[in-house]
């Protein structure tokens, strides 16, 4: 078996221990070994990051994929904001997500002119976040002083008139005369968004104030929520700065490339068919684990851990099928939550969180995200006081400890799961880089299981998918196998 | 309902006085007295936001010596009223409408019942909007509305703007335009009124 592979570090912030505290990783647990994402599914595609070139192969294929688009609209007294998001940051170390967005800077300076380039980097719950990642990645130094800045939902806001009415932008994130969407395709909360216009999502979320994306999370439901954003972006206000859009093309092994279009939605189709093709076969797989201990190992909330592309919060709802839209409600999305009455669901149908999770251990994860719902409906261990004082100080999870306890450290913390939980099967998600990090008992399995659900996956789920989203699986380049059977 | 072990605290020498921090504070907890933020310690519910939007770092988050807790009592109502108003909103009283505190419906029905006339009042009695203060804030508007009360932003502040439209508000064009993009309008819609109309608690 394959050794473990590398955790992503930890790192420094105010939603979290100091790194100093985490001193012992789970990837370097006994019985540990990981497994590529390119043993699992033959069509995993190959990489630009990681790779040979490192950072230089994220320049270089921003550059290529910015010479396909169109910035004549953009003159030399124009100011433009580069809008981005905190999610980019939290893949592969955020270094190349970093890197694109220095490179859309200086190859926008040099093709327009302009001086006024900004970055304006929304975040989720965390409203100091962004701000952190900029300092760190030296964002602040590349843009220039005062021209890189982290903005957040409870910023002053600005009206936006769309065909559902009135929502509410931040106003610094459209405070220039044209701004660019940088952003990327990793999959992460399908629970929200159901792979429905996906890479038009942060208009309705890091770019929105909280009105709206109340809207999202309250007044739309579980399939429709996305639809605000939507509506954001096909609003006049916003298409009349939109220049053009920048993604880190994701796969659950790593950034595929860079694809660049002033057409949102051409891209979002391109988008949508990768995500649910390579995301959609790990999700399905992960989601056969019949029990498994998952630790927690990553800098960021709860329920953003994620292995092998998969977020824990996903993998909490594996259970279903997130990409399956006849489904209303996954085993966990906020609205599954809210649906949740003093004595259970108040209505049928609603699956409970994944059963195969008989435990989690928390070694290493932030607060900043309401995460009291994960240790109310899975035995938690939390590793370390000094983590659970990082939840009972959060204001948004002053009840995660209520139904958690403590270990001193990580090794207690894996006796008393495993001795509790009764299986040998542990899943680690530490954000590794090209595989997952997983007992060997497991590792065997998933390798013994995946030949059969990438040919489901192929010829049965994908055209299901697809076409729930309007997509013409024939239009979409599928094997004909796929076509016949669906 | 909301547990509150901590409390906001202004270091005034670190303050600019950039008047941000009153702006973001969704209890009105905090006011400028000769250009520096006071925090009013009765109202602060500890949710965060004026620590995390100060630049000059000036505010941190210290521990109470002893915790306190806040929020409405339901029972000492007519359960009729309090299950009518939730309903006329779009809730089952027993939904959840704030993921940070757990807060159901019926509760912030309750504190518009005894009183609460605006979201911050609804914040001061109940804790919704004392966590990320983000996504709760339509819950808040939509069971004021269905009070028949309609509330004023605050005056110079960024607390919030306005009630934005539901799934039911959603023209039958705009629907018949996206419903085959993936968007399941009239589903969801029949989602939320099974939820409403169900009789568990």
């Amino acid at each position: 078996m394959r050794a473990p592979i590398l955790p992503a570090p930890a790192r420094l912030s105010q939603y979290g221990v100091d790194p100093t505290l985490v001193t012992k990783r789970a990837a370097q647990l006994p019985d540990i070994t990981s497994v590529l994402l390119s043993d699992l599914f033959s069509d995993t595609p190959p990489l630009i990051y990681p790779g040979e070139k490192g950072l230089a192969a994220i320049r270089e294929a921003t550059i290529q994929a910015l010479d396909r688009v169109d910035m004549s609209m953009i003159k030399p007294e124009h100011s433009v904001n580069i809008c981005a998001s905190h999610h980019g940051f939290t893949l592969l170390g955020g270094e190349p997500y970093a890197e694109m967005l220095k490179t859309l800077r200086d190859v926008i300076a040099e093709r327009t002119g302009s001086q006024q380039i900004r970055l304006r980097a929304g975040v989720g719950l965390r409203f100091r976040e962004t701000a952190e990642y900029i300092k760190s990645f030296g964002l602040d130094t590349h843009f220039g002083p005062r021209m890189a800045i982290g903005v957040a939902p409870i910023d002053a806001g600005i009206p936006i008139e769309t065909e559902i009415g009135t929502l509410w932008g931040i106003k610094a994130i459209y405070d220039a005369d044209w701004i660019v969407h940088a952003h990327n395709s990793d999959v992460r909360e399908v629970h929200f968004h159901r792979q429905v216009d996906r890479a038009v999502k942060p208009f309705g979320m890091s770019y929105a104030r909280i009105e709206t994306r109340s809207t999202y999370h309250q007044n739309l439901g579980p399939r429709a929520a996305n639809f605000t954003a939507r509506c954001i972006f096909a609003s006049d206000f916003v298409q009349s700065k939109f220049a053009f859009a920048s993604f880190l093309d994701m796969s659950p092994a790593g950034i595929v490339g860079v694809d660049a279009d002033n057409d949102l939605f051409a891209l979002n189709d391109r988008l949508t068919l990768a995500g649910l093709k390579y995301y959609g076969k790990i999700m399905t797989l992960l989601g056969e684990i019949d029990e498994c201990i998952a630790v927690l190992d990553f800098p960021c909330p709860v329920p953003y851990v994620f292995a092998s592309g998969v977020i824990y919060a996903n993998f909490i709802g594996a259970n279903t099928d997130l990409f399956d839209l006849s489904a209303a409600l996954p085993a966990y999305t906020w609205y599954t939550e809210a649906f949740y009455g003093k004595n259970g669901p108040l209505i049928d149908g609603i699956a409970p969180v994944n059963p195969a999770i008989k435990l989690a251990v928390h070694n290493y994860a932030w607060g900043g995200y309401p995460s009291a719902f994960f240790s109310e409906q899975i035995p938690t261990v939390v590793v370390g006081r000094e983590q659970a004082e990082v939840m009972d100080r959060d204001s948004q999870n002053v009840e995660y400890m209520a139904h958690a306890t403590i270990a001193d450290g990580l090794d207690q913390a894996m006796r008393f799961a495993h001795t509790t939980a009764r299986t040998d099967k542990v899943i680690i998600f530490d954000g590794a880089v090209g595989g997952i990090n997983v007992s060997t008992s497991l590792a065997k399995e998933l390798l013994a299981r995946a030949p059969a659900i990438e040919a489901r996956v192929n010829d049965i789920l994908l055209p299901k998918w697809l076409r729930q989203r309007g997509i013409d699986p024939a239009q979409a380049g599928l094997p004909a196998s796929a076509l016949v059977s669906s | 309902m909301k547990h509150i072990t901590l409390l906001a605290t202004v270091h005034v020498d670190n303050c600019n006085g950039c008047t941000v921090c009153p702006k973001v504070c969704p209890t009105l907890a905090i006011q400028m007295v000769n250009h520096k933020a006071v925090v009013d310690e009765a109202l602060c519910f500890a949710c965060g936001n004026c620590e995390q939007r100060c630049e000059s770092r000036a505010i941190t988050m210290e521990k109470l010596d002893t915790p306190r807790h806040i929020g409405v009592a339901v029972d000492d109502l007519p359960r009729e009223q309090v299950d009518q108003l939730c309903i006329k909103a779009g809730f089952h009283p027993s939904q959840i409408v704030c993921y940070c505190t757990a807060t159901r419906a019926e509760e912030v029905a309750a504190a518009i019942l005894k009183g609460a006339q605006s979201p911050e009042e609804i914040s001061v009695r109940t804790g919704l909007r004392g966590g990320c203060s983000v996504e709760c804030l339509q819950p808040a508007l939509r069971l004021l509305e269905a009070a028949g009360i309609t509330p004023t932003p605050v005056k110079g502040g960024w607390q919030w703007y306005g009630r934005t439209p539901t799934i039911q508000e959603i023209p039958e064009a705009v629907k018949a335009k996206y419903q085959n993009r993936g968007f399941y309008f009239d589903e969801d819609i029949k989602l939320f009124a099974s939820v409403v109309q169900s009789d568990r608690r």
